[in-house]
């Protein structure tokens, strides 16, 4: 269900990163006021040629669908980056895109 | 079993069923330091999460936020630095609990971060950034929430 955006743009050595998620990142008060389940990601690391370029632990906080920007070095045109996240209820999910 | 517990032992189970698969560099920080998590006040997490340890005050991380936020749902927040940064924690005290992200910036990773964050009220909102060589730099803003996100 849930879907991920992913942008990946290389500039010189440089690749910068715009990733979108679907998640209505509920917490449980939230939650209990919209009569909804608790769902939030928890987790989301990316990947770039198997190492870890991104990471971040979340909790129900962050706005609903949360956007992240990011850099990292090293990244070439043609590459993968790899997203993977993980919710509290231990769903996870993962997406990839080239970079441009 | 009180429910508080109950959901802390589940995430605890969670995390200790997909640690093997998960990848080396990757640290679960509800495994790690569950307490956090679950603070109400910037201070106790902040104390929960990083020890003790004195906080410095520097001008080498930039934390950019608006002053005042018409939607509390969705305020844009980007912290940038040029210090070999390890850990970057972001806490607020407008909401049930304060811890709201944890970063870990991976070695010779670029400290550039945009993301969103939701707040009930106005409130301070404090990063705290630990550096590799351990010194734990802290910044805090007040954030003028007119109308309040997180279903209020």
């Amino acid at each position: 269900m849930a879907k991920m955006k992913i942008k990946a743009k290389a500039k010189g050595d440089i690749v910068k990163v715009k990733a979108m998620f679907t998640s209505l990142m509920a917490d449980t008060e939230e939650a209990e006021k919209k009569k909804i389940k608790v769902e939030y990601i928890t987790q989301i690391v990316a990947k770039h040629n198997g190492n870890v370029v991104f990471e971040v632990s979340t909790s129900g906080f962050m706005a609903e669908n949360p956007l992240f920007k990011f850099q990292f070095k090293g990244g070439k045109k043609g590459e993968k980056i790899e997203f993977t996240t993980t919710d509290n209820n231990g769903k996870i999910e993962t997406g990839k895109k080239k970079i441009k | 079993m009180d429910r508080r517990k109950f959901l802390g032992v589940g995430l605890a189970a969670f995390a200790a069923l997909v640690a093997p698969v998960a990848e080396l560099n990757a640290i679960d920080f509800r495994a790690t330091k569950p307490k956090a998590w679950e603070a109400e006040k910037s201070a106790e997490a902040i104390k929960e999460m990083f020890g003790t340890a004195g906080l410095k005050k520097t001008d080498k991380i930039k934390f950019t936020a608006p002053k005042l936020a018409e939607n509390g749902g969705s305020i844009p927040i980007n912290i940038k630095s040029d210090l070999d940064l390890e850990l970057i924690a972001v806490f607020q005290d407008a909401n049930p609990r304060s811890l709201t992200a944890v970063f870990t910036v991976p070695k010779n990773g670029i400290v550039n971060y945009d993301f969103r964050i939701k707040m009930r009220q106005t409130a301070f909102v404090t990063v705290v950034a630990k550096a590799r060589d351990g010194v734990l730099y802290s910044m805090a803003q007040e954030i003028d929430v007119s109308i309040g996100g997180c279903g209020g």
